[in-house]
């Protein structure tokens, strides 16, 4: 007990002792984690939009005259990545034309017979998934023509892929500045202590006892820093939400709360661990030299 | 603790011999002088034994501890056995001088309040208590080696280690601070003292053990700081 009050003095006198890179290393680290949490949040969204547009992408299968509509369903249900099979009789296709055309349905008892086919609609659960079911149903004998988006899914599904490889490079990018700025405050703190340190190492002081305090300096410049960062972010976000919203309600962006919740979460544990990880490697190396009898 | 030192030579880079062969040891509560000229091997000696040199050769075994074969994580154990005091003090110029003393215990896990009952009992003992708020350039250069030697000796270890602990203190000084080192090895701590300081070699008899060139050329109980003079 007596040892974990030590270790919080000194690391609070660590951090206090430098007050101004201490801030400094709070506003870098807040900058990174901002901008790590923004990329996030950018990633989110886009999938968001493009999972309501995905949710309403259907392929239309119109099978030939005389096929079995509940055996060709049968079949495509056993493909993957399937979400819904509708079938849909020429008759309930009659229906539905009838329903969209109003008052000019009459044109339709013009042509006596229904020329109408039986059809297959088909929800599948992304838009990269449409092209390659498109080639299967189409190599189906029993299927005549088939009808999709095309363009609309392959430029969802590029656009889906792009966002993610950005948001991966922004991600490498943040990670790499929050450990650099955590690892040089951290070793700019062990340089300046190194009197110190040698003689605690030489009155008999454990390494992990040296090296603790520096370790929770870094964890907690992480912390806070990541912190601040979630704070801000997450509360531009709703003022910016409910602006964008009003100007395009068109557009539905992503508002859950517990989702939210868990992205700040998430970026306060990721400044806890990089800064464990940065200071770690900052002030052990340091130690292990320092020990290291000649 | 005893200290065993069986033919050590340590050669630094660039062949440098330190030491060459040398064969040593002290008993519990030895006070031991080491004489020499600079560069004899003194100081190298000193740090084998707290086992900042590993020997190139050879054995030194310290209280039951083989220095050569220690494991990593008893380097810790052992050192806070030992007492180390530096010519130049090393003390930390941001703490008061209770706190350099209190932060050695601290570093061992010791209770707050046992921490400042042992820190002022040994400042009282190195004259040093009525100073315990300031910090080390307030202090004089006695003063301070004084604060050195209640850090080295806080933790109540069995070996005290002091290189030229009076090099940079005027002979008045000096007196004292060899004064409180016999004082210290009066309680039974073994205590190896590097010195120059002649004068005090021949005024408080102890054990010399003089090196030259690496290698021990004298080893006098009560002896004085130079092997001719009673011949």
């Amino acid at each position: 007990m007596s040892t974990f009050r030590y270790l919080l003095r000194d690391t609070f006198r660590l951090i206090f002792r430098h007050w101004g890179m201490s801030l400094l290393t709070l506003f870098s680290i807040s900058a990174v984690f901002f901008l790590l949490g923004a990329s996030s949040l950018l990633s989110l969204n886009t999938r968001h939009l493009l999972g309501n547009i995905e949710g309403q992408l259907t392929v239309q299968a119109y099978l030939k005259p005389g096929s079995d509509l509940e055996a060709a369903k049968k079949k495509v249900l056993t493909f993957g990545n399937i979400v819904q099979v509708v079938a849909i009789t020429p008759d309930e296709a009659l229906e539905h034309l009838k329903a969209r055309l109003g008052n000019r349905a009459e044109v339709i008892t013009l042509v006596g017979e229904n020329p109408l086919p039986s059809a297959l609609e088909i929800r599948v659960e992304r838009a990269a998934h449409v092209s390659s079911l498109a080639r299967r149903l189409v190599a189906m004998t029993e299927v005549e023509d088939v009808v999709y988006a095309g363009g609309l899914a392959e430029k969802l599904s590029r656009l889906s892929v792009f966002v993610g490889r950005l948001s991966v490079g922004i991600l490498v990018i943040a990670v790499v500045a929050a450990v650099m700025v955590l690892f040089n405050t951290v070793r700019m703190a062990v340089y300046s202590r190194r009197d110190e340190i040698h003689v605690m190492l030489q009155v008999g002081a454990t390494q992990t006892y040296v090296a603790l305090p520096f370790v929770l300096q870094g964890m907690l410049l992480g912390m806070t820093g990541a912190a601040f960062a979630a704070l801000t972010l997450l509360k531009g976000y709703s003022s910016a939400i409910n602006v964008l919203a009003a100007t395009m309600p068109f557009l539905l962006f992503l508002r859950d709360g517990v989702l939210l919740a868990k992205l700040g979460v998430v970026l306060v544990g990721a400044g806890i661990c990089l800064g464990w990880i940065a200071s770690w490697f900052a002030v052990v190396r340091y130690i292990r030299d320092a020990v290291k009898p000649l | 603790m005893d200290i065993r030192i069986s033919g050590v030579t340590k050669v630094f880079e660039g062949d440098i011999v330190a030491l060459d062969g040398v064969y040593f040891a002290a008993g519990a509560g030895e006070f031991v002088y080491l004489v020499g000229t600079t560069g004899s091997g003194k100081t190298t000696l000193l740090r084998v034994i707290s086992r900042e040199v590993l020997p190139t050769k050879g054995q030194v075994l310290v209280g039951g501890f083989d220095l050569r074969r220690m494991r990593y994580n008893d380097l810790a154990y052992y050192r806070r056995d030992l007492g180390i005091v530096f010519q130049d003090f090393r003390l930390l110029s941001h703490l008061t001088v209770l706190e350099n003393v209190a932060f050695i215990l601290e570093a061992m896990g010791v209770p707050p309040r046992e921490v400042r009952d042992r820190s002022g009992f040994i400042l009282e003992r190195v004259g040093m208590w009525h100073r315990r708020f300031l910090k080390p350039p307030q202090l004089s250069g006695g003063e301070q080696q004084r604060v050195a030697i209640a850090r080295a000796i806080v933790n109540a270890p069995s070996v005290l280690l002091a290189d030229e602990p009076t090099g940079n203190l005027d002979p008045r000084t000096s007196d004292e601070i060899v004064q409180l080192l016999t004082s210290i090895n009066a309680s039974g701590t073994t205590v190896i003292m590097a010195t120059h300081n002649q004068y005090l070699v021949d005024a408080y008899r102890h054990r010399v053990v003089e090196l030259s060139r690496g290698r021990i050329i004298r080893d006098e109980n009560q002896g004085r700081y130079a092997a001719d003079v009673d011949l």
